[in-house]
């Protein structure tokens, strides 16, 4: 039997990840039977579109810092950014079914608008919006990466200053003159090009578009990997100075990557809103992007399915004991981050090669020892 | 009629000196009593000159009563058509349907029958007493004189500058009167600027100008808007008096000169404000130079640590309570045993943390980063469950409370303590650092571990200590934050991102740093505030920061170091 590399494996576990997510769920939850053990029913599916939103968020920080070395504690800025421009699109659709069946979104009219905001008007298009998915967070992102990164700041100083960045624009949204509805956000959405939002129909369309869209950032990195600027990408994680001195812009090499995770998080963020039906500022807070870099860590930094197997089961278990065990799950979740950091560094992902390392040195260790033992 | 009251008044007077209960308080309030009756009662010019005379009584119920009087509370119960009807007052029933209450003006009891019960009166015997048109007309003025017999100093002096604000010309006599009598300095110069203001409208021409000379010399900020007035007057042409050109240039110089003293105020309050600030953020950030600074250990339970301080504050707060049962000895000294308590408890709380998890991490700082962020939510719901989820309150002690006013700036005694306790500490930690023996230490185990631990220092127990150390400054913070708010699960949360930023913008691995950092931070963000609003002014100063790692990305006080990377 030839011996499959890791690049190989890697691609198996995608494709098997896509099967599951792109084929199998949406068909066992449109044709499979109620009774079934494999049915999945409207609510999970719901549930799983989340997950699957969350697992993207993390392949984007993942390629921020587990491939680059930027720890960027904004990554949840960029996904509210794209997240409010969708919103804005489906505010605006709503039309005169809001509660004071006003042209106007809802909180515009409590807060005594007589019409739409100039930066308003546009969001009217749905392909204009989807546009602002694209742009808004890349534009801030190039902005920021460029003053951040021509300055040189790097390591932990980049993390702080990201926060920085997230908990300044989370002040700035939760103001209500900053018309984007405050600490409120963006809720009550109807329809979404024209149907129903939470038509089971629409809503498995939409997880299938997230399961397509996570299945194409997976092939993406898998390819990006193999290429050379994902080497150069490695290399200045493990240290930039001798890139830089190799002859490389590595500030440019950053940047570029820091606007492409900023966009990808914002396309799951523009995702993640339809399914779930709000958007406010909460998803700003900087202890959301915390949450995000742990996810990457618990999945396993620097590899492919990590970031989505940590999202899926850190989000899995979040929701199971906020449920069983209300009081507790922060508790659980704190002591599940130190346990990782201390004892697996490389997250579950790294955990059977972590295993079987450990296994071998305790052979070696036993072998010697019966050794000693005959000799005496 | 008037004989019989006076008669009663004397006896009153007589009978309460001759039994010694009279303090001066009931004395003027029964003589305002009498007096009201007989206002009530008479009409006229004679109501008028009543009504004016209460104004010498320094009695504090007259207000209240000519308010009623006024609203039309006030009724003439005639019990007898041969008798002086009696002037009660109405108190409406709190539940509606039922029948009002009357009490006596004379002395303020309710009417009651023989079994004790309050009376219900008979309508038809009772009318509602009216005040004259013209008396009415001195109800405020006498309200307003009255506040000048107060006997609090600060309060009189309060109400002759308001008074002289009014500019009123039947008041100004009283207030000159009043001026002659006064002894207070307070008040007397509060006497005299609002005689100045008053005569600025009302004055002679020669009073007017020297009028304007008094507050100019006094930086009167209360009387700039009757300066701006009278210029405004000029210009329209409706002033008193003609000015010549000198004296109107004499006019706008006390006017720009009251004007430029006003914002030298508002420099050196924003400055004092912004100090405070800044002492505050000091305070919070300094254990993090250490842990973050010094040691490079990125340590997001830092706000936890702050949180542990202020729970002990709350602690030994409620120890003292329970020790002393709640006296006032208790409340008056139990923060100052808060203090070295809270710096303990989070210092072995610091020291646990370092054991069983940091001392694994010195090599990785960016994943201290995460474990410490567990150990933070692992905290906060620790909290959470002791000591529930509400907010809980750490009374301050009453030296704290108070402030100074010196040049029409005024100082809280808590901003004084914060300022005089962020240098304490500095101070504090400069002398550990550079003037002990484990300060050395401490130093050479952060420039060069294992050059130190060559040298036959014991790395690990000075990492230990030094967190320890951070950790408890940590917890002093928290001391204080208790005091200017309410001590919650989630209140280090508030401080971490700020913290942080201090730390970074300082210069990371200097104290001296981290103090122009606080301060200026301090500063600047009071300095925003009235014109941006609390919000906005946060967020400029976050994007100020950013920007400043722009032009110095090492911060103020960049550490150095040939080592890449």
């Amino acid at each position: 039997m030839t011996k499959i590399s890791e690049s190989q494996r890697s691609l198996i576990g995608i494709i098997i990840v896509t099967l599951i997510v792109v084929v199998a769920m949406p068909m066992l939850n449109a044709f499979g039977s109620e009774s079934s053990f494999f049915f999945v029913s409207d609510y999970q599916l719901n549930l799983w579109g989340k997950y699957l939103c969350y697992a993207g968020l993390a392949v984007s920080l993942n390629l921020l810092w587990g491939y680059t070395g930027l720890l960027c504690l904004g990554q949840g800025l960029f996904f509210a950014l794209g997240g409010y421009a969708l919103g804005m699109h489906l505010m605006l659709k709503i039309g005169e079914q809001g509660a004071y069946k006003s042209e106007l979104p809802d909180f515009m009219v409590f807060l005594g608008y007589k019409e739409l905001p100039a930066h308003w008007v546009p969001f009217d298009s749905f392909g204009f919006a989807v546009f602002a998915v694209l742009l808004v967070p890349g534009i801030v992102a190039g902005i920021f990466g460029f003053l951040a990164f021509r300055a040189r700041i790097k390591g932990v100083y980049f993390a702080i200053i990201t926060q920085a960045l997230t908990y300044a624009a989370c002040l700035m949204f939760f103001q209500n003159s900053f018309t984007f509805g405050g600490n409120n956000g963006f809720t009550d959405f109807k329809t979404i090009l024209g149907s129903k939002i939470f038509d089971p129909v629409t809503q498995r369309t939409l997880f299938t578009v997230t399961a397509v869209y996570l299945s194409l950032c997976l092939f993406f990195i898998w390819w990006l990997t193999r290429t050379k600027f994902g080497k150069i990408q490695r290399a200045i994680r493990d240290s930039e100075n001798r890139v830089r001195f190799s002859g490389y812009s590595t500030t440019t090499y950053k940047l570029a990557i820091f606007v492409v995770a900023a966009i990808m998080a914002g396309i799951v963020g523009a995702l993640y809103v339809p399914q779930v039906g709000i958007i406010n500022p909460e998803e700003m807070r900087p202890s959301k992007s915390l949450e995000i870099v742990v996810w990457v860590a618990v999945g396993g930094r620097a590899t492919i399915l990590g970031p989505v197997i940590g999202a899926v089961f850190v989000n899995w278990l979040k929701s199971y004991s906020t449920y069983h065990y209300p009081d507790y799950w922060l508790i659980i979740l704190g002591a599940l981050f130190v346990f990782v950091v201390l004892f697996m560094p490389n997250g579950i992902v790294g955990l059977p090669q972590q295993l079987k390392s450990s296994y071998k040195r305790y052979r070696h260790w036993f072998q010697k020892n019966k050794e000693a033992e005959s000799a005496a | 009629m008037k004989s019989r009251v006076t008669i009663t008044l004397i006896t009153r007077v007589f009978l309460l000196v001759l039994f010694g209960l009279a303090s001066d308080l009931r004395a003027d309030e029964a003589q305002a009593r009498q007096i009201l009756v007989e206002a009530i009662l008479s009409s006229g010019k004679e109501q008028t000159a009543l009504v004016e005379s209460l104004s010498s009584t320094a009695a504090p119920i007259v207000p209240d009563y000519l308010e009623f009087w006024k609203r039309g509370k006030i009724y003439l119960y005639q019990t007898d058509p041969d008798v002086d009807p009696i002037p009660v007052l109405e108190h409406e029933a709190e539940t509606e349907g039922e029948a009002s209450t009357y009490s006596r003006i004379v002395d303020g009891e309710i009417i009651v029958d023989e079994a004790g019960n309050p009376l219900v009166l008979d309508p038809e015997k009772m009318e509602m007493a009216r005040p004259g048109r013209k008396t009415r007309r001195v109800f405020t003025m006498t309200v307003d004189l009255l506040a000048l017999s107060t006997p609090d100093v600060s309060d009189r002096a309060d109400a002759a500058l308001k008074l002289g604000l009014k500019q009123d010309k039947d008041i100004l006599p009283k207030l000159r009167e009043l001026s002659s009598k006064e002894t207070e300095p307070l008040v007397i110069e509060a006497l005299e600027e609002g005689i100045a203001v008053s005569m600025l409208a009302h004055g002679s021409k020669e009073e007017q100008m020297e009028s304007i000379q008094v507050l100019k010399d006094r930086n009167s900020i209360a009387g700039l808007d009757a300066l701006k007035n009278l210029r405004h007057d000029i210009n329209d042409g409706y002033a008193p008096y003609p000015l010549t050109e000198e004296e109107k240039a004499e006019l706008d110089e006390s006017i720009a000169s009251i004007e430029s003293y006003i914002s030298v105020t508002d420099f050196v309050g924003t400055c004092f404000r912004g100090l405070s600030l800044g002492a505050v953020l000091l305070i919070v950030a300094l254990g993090l130079a250490i842990t973050f600074g010094l040691m490079g250990v990125i340590n997001m339970a830092h706000g936890e640590m702050i949180a542990i301080g202020a729970y002990a504050a709350y602690i030994s707060q409620q120890i003292f309570y329970t020790v002393f049962s709640q006296s006032t000895f208790a409340l008056e000294t139990y923060f100052l045993f808060a203090i070295p308590f809270s710096f303990i408890v989070a210092a072995l709380c610091g020291l646990v943390l370092e054991r069983t998890v940091i001392q694994f991490l010195y090599k990785r700082p960016l994943e201290s980063l995460l474990a410490t962020w567990g150990v933070s939510l692992i905290l906060q719901q620790g909290f959470r469950l002791v000591f529930g989820a509400a907010n809980r309150q750490v009374r301050s002690p009453s030296w704290l409370l108070g402030n100074v006013e010196i040049f029409d700036i005024t100082f809280g005694f808590n901003r004084i303590f914060v300022i005089g306790f962020a240098i304490l500490i500095v101070v504090g930690t400069w002398l550990l650092m550079s003037r002990t023996p484990f300060g050395l230490s401490i130093r050479a185990v952060m420039q060069d571990p294992q050059m130190a631990a060559a040298m036959g220092i014991r790395i690990n127990r000075v990492r230990m200590m030094t967190f320890a150390f951070g950790s408890g400054l940590a917890g002093l913070a928290g001391v204080f934050l208790s005091q200017i708010g309410s001590v919650g699960s989630n209140l280090g949360q508030s401080y971490i991102v700020d913290s942080f930023m201090v730390v970074v913008a300082g210069g990371v691995g200097n104290i001296v740093g981290t103090v122009i950092s606080a301060l200026g931070i301090g500063v600047t963000d009071q300095a925003l505030q009235p014109l941006l609003g609390p919000v906005m002014g946060r967020i400029c100063v976050l994007i100020a920061i950013i920007l400043f790692l722009q032009w110095k990305p090492g911060g103020l006080f960049p550490s150095k170091s040939r080592n890449l990377d």
